[in-house]
């Protein structure tokens, strides 16, 4: 009895459990259909204004942090000289760079990335015309900003690389991949034909700051003009070995010149930028304030907010961009990557003595080491750019940091060795033999304080954040780049017109010159006036100057204060004329480049595996 | 006895003994010989009578008759057939580590530990069996008590429920199908058994300290080294001998070169003079910033008690465990606690029909400092002997960078950050056996595992000493805020876990004829995990005093989540036959479906066959010497649905999806949308093709034996088609990962164990020893990657092991100017000047030139080829002794980080042998700061002189017990009182010594541990 009970227990159990069993297992195919909880089906985007306009914004985000990076493109010309050693820019500036071996190189150019950036534009233009939402002037602005975009990357390529593969539409697994080289004219051809669509699709609108706008694309038009008018792409001026169609143009340089001068002026007829419209310099103090304005682009509390009207294609900043808290980190903390180490900063870009040099005087003069008075204090009475762009020996700064201020209450820039009166040299606190985290002091004695906010409430550490947009793209380079062509068609009168307009409003006397000074002063002008603004770079290779300029060794300034016969010192340090003698040497700065020039230097190589990916690629001079 | 297992000889037939030790088996003929086995007796083997038998077991360690947990069942070791490798419990426990995982290097053969850091909540090691399969994962599946992927994982089980853990290592997992490609760790927790209660309380105390640190160079050592690396950049070379006397003299040298002036010392002769003496340490410290910031010793507690016992139909194992663990910092923020509970319960509802059930709760609590472990052991390197971690006044000195001094940022004046993790894991089946059909049984598994972790992270700014320079006290100290940040800011985040696994399965055993037994066994498996998390953070905070998120500021915050759902779905089955236990062959076969891939092929089927022929039982066998000979073989498909590319797993990869960006537009933040991937419709598993052939022994009657050898090969893992996409596409970063990659894997394992000492196992005191050799060698290659063409054969990947590094290699040192004088090779993409001190590369393409094709691929990657463990055990009388060696082989890391010079201290090593002006050197180079010599940063700093071997050989394990003596004891409350004392890591042996070879440097140190412990038994 009880063992019949057991086995019905048993059985029932059993049937039961066999039952649900067979239940549970039955029906699975839905069971296996999840789907991702973490992204958005691309099909659904085209669908939707919001999503749509969220895709352009995308092809935006290749631009980076614009020019805010932690390694410039300043360190790989005669602006400045990278501080921290191991990057692979030495690599570049001893001429060592490869197809195997390459040096640094920012994203903001890499092949690969402007590639990548391409893709997502020519997505965005092959899907908008399909696109299923209504608003017709919304797909038109898009399409706008999609073939900007697409012009500004492929610009980039052509700077760095000369011509390239052009590619206008996105590929699919299933296409042939490899694709050879077109010319040079062609590849300008493509950026003009992409911009002059653009500024007719974006007539009429207005747009937000950061993004492309007609003037940007007109703006971008002229550039790109300028540079394909340029000696270094004319094949009977370039170098020998870079006159083939991939890097010139075989004659029609003076119709190229006029183009040039044209797109340049049709902007300059619409927009009129930042208090160019003087006679006559401004005094010092009014030039210093302008010239603080037109860096700062109106993002700055303590600076003219109406020097905005300078910009025409800038990358913004928003202190709310968590992203840029991380490494490596960009615009908004451009004073920390820059700032001197004495206030906890890391000195990555300073300017070289040679980029110091090159600052004029008040007066419009040459500075001259071999001249006794410059030599004696050469820093007095320049250029308002210089004292904006570069902190040199006892230039007045904010307020030091609270652990560092007891020892500099005045907080003054200190990168010489000063007499402590019993012999020995206290290092200057932003020195590498300083106190101060020295590792991050600058090799050159001067630091790059061009975009660093001078607003004294923002701390330089790492969680304040600087709102100073990055210009891309701003009005005094279209005047440069219109004088540039009016010099180029002999047009003398109308280039110092112009280039007048960048020097009044920061106090600098009317240019005289002519003929091959003119030039001169011309070339020197654009290296001041757009200093540390990824100009010089391609200026100096355009120019056909980069042997003579970016292939110099760097020097330093070293900075001696001897206290005068009679005087005590300071204590603590202070800059002091009247306790001091200060003596200023320049000296060959060695310790991280020994730069030279090599003329493959004149482009950028592709890359090794690049040239095997794709048999149809020819490579750049010099890396073959 | 209760628990003793009998079987039928020859046949799955047997049944377990009750809680009077008392069984009854119907068996096939009356020739039929009963085979008696439990868990640490000597296996005996009666013939079968009607009347009753009464069968003494002895305890030893016949190990081929142990019972071992293998896929979804438990088998004689000696009817085993595929490569399995167990360890027991009592083993575990030997070790005073706090995390499972690193109890098990040296005790399992095939199986690869690598701990990569010791901090305390964050110590759990790598585990890989026969070392790397795949370019993807190579995770083996864990099983914990029958539940696959169980959360958690191994690391946190409390050491002392474990009762074995085994590692199928060959087809034998094919059970386990689409996750078991990489081999399956099975874990079985201890259960109760009929009798009294046992009552057990443990507990250990340890004392932990770094295996190893790094020596550091001293203040005079390093403002040495720097004086001279300020010459060698500045100087031209036929000068540097007078710029060094300059130098040390008075202190400048003055050039005769143009351009070139004078240079300073960068530290003065007084201030030499002053590091050597020591005599100033407010000016002229010599700082130790490891012994600034760390204690000699953490300690670490560990408390288990546990009772088990049960009726006859209901059997009954609770554990609650408590362990903390301190870290090594002196003023420390990180520390670890968990909190265990286990209760596994078996009832026998009828004679037909068995219920289990377990349940675990564990709280793992760590708790850690605001600043990472990176960023400490990073800055402890950094910091220059030159500087002060701590005023001699004994307030911490400024930071390094950032705010960041060790002695500081260890502590709790940044704030904190707590991370407590809870686990609920609830399993419970039944088990029905001969409800119609004798000799069939329907088992249905449930689990549901439940996991909640939070993080708060409080982050608050925080003050370090700056010194006037003048006044030597306290008084001449002034607190700053150095703090990247100078308002409070709070992290919460919060995710959690809802694991479900349901599984039914059938057995059914039967025998035809008189000697061919047959197991059926099939099952299904249905499992979901899903899981969802969300942050928020708030800044501005007005004050440090409330560290909630109502009180933050309103600018600035930010929020995030996001969710996952993951099913999959297996039939399995299994058939086992034996004749005689003589030859014996299994088949599994799974066929598994994953929700990861497309609805096409979403399915795939992993069979496994094995086979074993014991030799030993063979009439015709008669070698005396040799009790036992099994020869083995197997082969199976396996399968991995963990396909990874990047180190991330492709999830959805066949669906066109856009990832969400963010990036500044008209100075506000913008969602962006973009590609992330080109869907792959084809997206489907990994292949493993595993073949293995085994052979077991035992000789002399001492000796027992296994050897393993090993062939895998993996098919279908993903790559990208990198080698044929130009960059120029745009495409080259949205490649699909696709199923094209292979890479084979090969080696063996041996296990040797001799059982020697006093052969007479009934006396308890006698003495005996067992002396253990294990290891397993894995040597893997790349088959097929699509690498780009073009770059030489010598550099390739194909070939090579997984992670080979690419390399220049270095062949000694440019002596002096005239060895460079006599040089004929082409440096000129290398450097513009070969100077005294540089390194020489080996021109391997013999063009005349260094160059990049002069790098070479390199045999070796950072996983070692070979792991092996050496292990004595012994006893006499009341004393045991255990003793482990660990050792590895194979291995290849980066020595130096580069983060020296300027911005951090140099390695007493560097120090010691570097190339110097007074004491050049053929082998070591000059010295660089932070990477300025062209041969420590860039390209050329790959070279074979910047890496070295992680070859290491450790006393892994040793332990020291004694048990009461009886008479001590009495009759009664206490059956049995052991103390013991343990080691873990206590001695390591390798060739550079500059860090321990398992961890990277600027990581936290694997940990040396003594510990003393005792266990009564009531």
């Amino acid at each position: 009895m009880i063992n019949f009970k057991i086995m019905m227990t048993k059985t029932k159990i059993f049937s039961s459990l066999l039952a649900l069993f067979i239940v549970f297992t039955a029906c699975n195919d839905d069971f296996l259909d999840t789907q991702p909880l973490d992204k958005v089906g691309s099909n659904a985007t085209w669908g939707d204004e919001t999503l749509s306009e969220a895709f352009v914004f995308s092809v935006y985000s290749y631009l980076g942090y614009g020019g805010y990076e932690e390694q410039m493109l300043a360190v790989l010309t005669d602006e400045a000289l990278f501080t921290h050693s191991g990057r692979g820019i030495n690599t570049f500036n001893e001429g060592n760079e490869t197809p195997q071996n390459l040096a640094w190189q920012s994203g903001t150019y890499n092949w690969a990335t402007m590639y990548s950036a391409i893709r997502q534009a020519n997505v965005a233009l092959a899907q908008l015309p399909e696109a299923t939402f209504d608003n017709q002037g919304m797909k038109d602005q898009l399409m706008g900003e999609a073939h900007f975009l697409r012009a500004y990357y492929y610009q980039q390529l052509m700077r760095f690389y000369g011509g390239v593969p052009l590619i206008d539409s996105p590929y699919t697994l299933a296409d042939d991949l490899a694709i050879a080289r077109s010319t040079f004219a062609q590849t300008v051809d493509f950026i003009v034909a992409d911009l002059d669509k653009a500024a007719t699709l974006l007539s009429g609108k207005a747009m937000d700051d950061g993004r492309a706008s007609r003037l940007a694309a007109m703006a971008l038009k002229a550039r790109v003009l300028t540079y394909a008018a340029s000696d270094l792409h004319e094949s009977s001026k370039a170098p020998s070995g870079y006159g083939t169609d991939l890097h010139a143009y075989s004659g029609g340089q003076p119709a190229r010149w006029q183009a040039a001068q044209q797109a340049a002026k049709a902007v300059l007829d619409v927009t009129s930028g930042y208090k160019t419209d003087l006679s006559a310099p401004v005094s010092h103090s009014e030039g210093m304030a302008n010239a603080v304005a037109i860096s700062m682009g109106g993002g700055s509390a303590v600076a003219d907010a109406a020097a905005k009207s300078e910009l025409i294609f800038t990358r913004t900043m928003s202190s709310k961009y968590t992203p840029e808290d991380n490494w490596p980190m960009g615009g908004t903390h451009f004073g920390v990557n820059n700032g001197p180490n004495g206030w906890h900063n890391w000195s990555g870009n300073p300017p070289t003595q040679q980029m110091v040099d090159d600052y004029e005087l008040m007066d419009g003069s040459k500075f001259d080491w071999n001249n006794p008075t410059h030599k004696a204090d050469p820093y007095a009475n320049r250029d308002p750019r210089f004292h904006n762009h570069v902190l040199f020996d006892g230039a007045k700064w904010k307020p030091r940091p609270s652990d560092v201020i007891g020892m500099d209450p005045n907080s003054e820039y200190q990168s010489g060795k000063y007499d402590d009166g019993s012999g020995e040299y206290l290092a200057g606190l932003d020195t590498r033999q300083g106190p101060i985290e020295n590792w991050n002091g600058s090799r050159t004695g001067y630091n790059l304080s061009k975009w660093i906010d001078p607003d004294p409430s923002l701390k330089e550490n790492l969680t304040s954040h600087q709102l100073i947009p990055w210009p891309f793209i701003r009005y005094a380079e279209v005047v440069l780049n219109y004088v540039e062509a009016s010099i180029n068609l002999g047009q003398e009168a109308e280039a110092r017109n112009w280039m007048n307009k960048t020097r009044f409003r920061v106090g600098m006397p009317a240019v005289t010159e002519t003929g091959a000074d003119l030039l001169n002063k011309y070339i020197n002008e654009r290296r001041i006036e757009l200093a540390f603004e990824e100009h010089r770079y391609h200026d100096a290779r355009r120019w056909l100057i980069a042997p003579g300029t970016l292939g110099r060794g760097v020097e330093r300034i070293d900075i001696t204060a001897n206290v005068k016969s009679g005087k005590s010192p300071q204590v603590p340090y202070r800059y002091d004329k009247t306790t001091y003698d200060y003596t200023y040497e320049v000296q060959n700065e060695t310790t991280v480049e020994n730069r030279t020039w090599k003329d493959k230097m004149y482009y950028r190589p592709i890359s090794r595996d690049e040239m095997n990916k794709n048999d149809l690629l020819v490579q750049n001079p010099g890396y073959e | 006895m209760p628990g003793v297992t009998v079987i039928e000889k020859g046949t799955f037939n047997g049944v377990t003994t009750d809680f009077d030790g008392n069984f009854t088996l119907t068996v096939s003929d009356e020739n039929a010989v009963l085979v008696f086995s439990y868990i640490g007796f000597v296996t005996q083997e009666v013939p079968a009578s009607s009347d009753s038998i009464i069968v003494n077991l002895a305890s030893g360690s016949d190990e081929l008759e142990e019972i071992v947990v293998t896929g979804y069942g438990t088998q004689r070791k000696a009817t085993i057939t595929g490569a399995v490798a167990a360890i027991k419990g009592e083993d575990i426990i030997k070790s005073p580590a706090v995390n499972l995982t690193n109890t098990l290097s040296g005790r399992l053969p095939g199986l690869v530990v690598i701990q990569g850091s010791g901090e305390p909540g964050g110590d759990g090691a790598t585990i890989n069996i026969r070392g790397i399969n795949t370019l993807g994962n190579s995770s083996p599946l864990v099983v914990i008590d029958g539940i696959p992927d169980r959360d958690g994982g191994i690391g946190r089980l409390n050491p002392q429920d474990v009762e074995s853990i085994s590692v199928l290592k060959d087809a034998s997992s094919a059970i386990y199908g689409a996750r078991a490609a990489n081999g399956v760790i099975l874990v079985t927790t201890k259960r109760g058994e009929s009798g009294a209660p046992k009552l057990e309380y443990s507990f250990n105390s340890g004392w932990t300290a770094p295996t190893v640190l790094p020596e550091m160079s001293s203040s005079y050592e390093y403002a040495n080294i720097m004086n001279e690396l300020a010459i060698y950049n500045t100087i031209p070379v036929n000068e540097w001998g007078s710029a060094l006397s300059g130098i040390k003299g008075a202190g400048i040298y003055n050039s005769p070169t143009e351009g070139i002036t004078s240079l300073n010392a960068l530290y003065s002769p007084t201030a030499v003079a002053g590091y050597l003496s020591g005599n100033d340490p407010w000016n002229y410290p010599n700082t130790d910033w490891y012994g600034e910031t760390f204690k000699n010793y953490a300690p670490q507690q560990n408390h288990n008690l546990s009772l088990s016992g049960g009726s006859e139909n209901v059997r009954y194992f609770t554990s609650l465990g408590y362990i903390h663990q301190d870290a090594i910092y002196e003023n420390s923020a990180t520390f670890y606690d968990q909190y265990s509970l286990r209760m596994n319960i078996d009832a026998d509802v009828n004679e037909y029909i068995k219920m289990n059930t377990g349940i675990l709760t564990r709280r793992e609590d760590r708790n850690f400092p605001t600043v990472g472990a990176g960023a400490i052991f990073r800055m402890l390197q950094r910091g220059r002997p030159t500087e002060n971690a701590r005023w001699p006044s004994g307030e911490p000195g400024p930071d390094i960078e950032n705010g960041e001094n060790p002695v500081t940022i260890t502590g709790q004046e940044t704030g904190y950050r707590k991370n407590p993790k809870d686990f609920i894991q609830i399993n419970g089946g039944i088990n029905i056996t001969n409800p119609w059909i004798e000799g069939l049984e329907l088992i249905v598994n449930g689990a549901v595992d439940v996991n909640r972790e939070t993080s708060k992270t409080w982050q608050t700014p925080w003050k370090l000493y700056a010194w006037d320079g003048v006044n030597q006290s306290s008084a001449g100290l002034s607190a700053n805020v150095r703090s990247p940040f100078t308002d409070p800011r709070l992290t919460e985040s919060s995710n959690s876990v809802l694991n479900t696994n349901l599984t039914g399965q059938l057995k059914y055993n039967i025998t035809f004829g008189e000697n061919h037994d047959f197991e059926l066994f099939a099952g299904v498996t249905k499992e979901k995990f899903s899981g969802s998390d969300f942050f928020a953070f708030r800044r501005n905070y007005i004050s440090p005093a409330i560290d909630q998120l109502f009180a933050g500021g309103a600018d600035d915050q930010n929020t995030g989540g996001s969710a996952y759902e993951r099913t999959r779905l297996g039939y399995y089955g299994s058939l086992k036959y034996n004749f005689k236990d003589t030859y014996l062959v299994e088949f599994l076969f799974r066929r598994d479906g994953s929700y990861i891939f497309p609805e096409v092929g979403r399915y795939g089927n992993f069979p496994g066959i094995l086979a074993g022929w014991n030799i030993s039982n063979e009439s015709w066998f008669n070698v005396q010497d040799i009790s036992f000979l099994k020869l083995r073989a197997s082969y199976g498909e396996l399968g991995s649905d963990q396909v990874f590319y990047n180190g991330q797993l492709q999830e959805y990869a066949f669906l066109s999806t856009f990832g969400f960006g963010q990036y500044p537009i008209n100075s506000n933040v913008v969602n962006t949308l973009y590609e992330t991937v080109l869907p792959n419709p084809e997206f489907t598993w990994e292949v493993a093709r595993n073949t293995n052939f085994g052979l077991d022994a035992k000789l002399f009657n001492k000796l027992n034996l296994t050897l393993e050898y090993f062939s895998n090969k993996r098919d279908q893992i993903l790559i990208q088609k990198q080698g044929s996409t130009p960059a120029s596409s745009g495409i080259g970063s949205l490649l699909p990962p696709e199923n094209f990659g292979s890479m084979t894997n090969a080696g063996f394992e041996f296990n040797l164990a001799y059982d020697g000492g006093d052969s007479n196992y009934s006396d308890p005191g006698a003495f005996r020893y067992t002396i253990g050799l294990n290891g397993g060698y894995s040597k893997n290659a790349i088959e097929f990657i699509d690498e780009v063409s073009g770059a030489p054969d010598w550099q390739l990947q194909e070939g090579k092991p997984l992670g080979a590094y690419l390399l220049y290699e270095s062949d000694g040192v440019w002596y002096d100017e005239a060895e460079i004088a006599a040089n004929t090779l082409d440096y000129s993409q290398v450097t513009n000047q070969l100077r005294p001190g540089d390194l020489k590369l080996v021109d391997y393409d013999k063009n005349g030139k260094i160059d990049g094709d002069d790098m070479v691929r390199q045999e070796d990657s950072f996983t070692p080829r070979l792991q092996y463990g050496i292990t004595l055990d012994m006893s006499y009388k009341n004393f045991d002794l255990s003793v482990l060696f660990q050792g590895s082989q194979g291995g290849l890391t980066t020595l130096f980080n580069g983060e020296f010079g300027d911005w951090g201290n140099y390695y007493k090593y560097q120090h010691d042998n570097r190339w110097s002006i007074e004491n050049p050197s053929r082998v070591h180079p000059r010295l660089a700061s932070r990477g300025d010599t062209w041969y420590t940063g860039g390209g050329y700093g790959n070279n074979t002189y910047n890496y070295g071997s992680t070859d290491y050989l450790r006393l892994k394990n040793i332990e020291l017990g004694y048990n009461l003596p009886q008479e001590f004891l009495g009759q009664g409350f206490i059956s049995n009182f052991r103390l013991y004392a343990s080691g873990l890591n206590l001695l390591t042996f390798t060739e550079f010594g500059m860090t321990d070879p398992e961890v990277a440097d600027r990581t936290y140190p694997l940990q040396k541990v003594w510990n003393l412990g005792l266990r009564i038994n009531f």
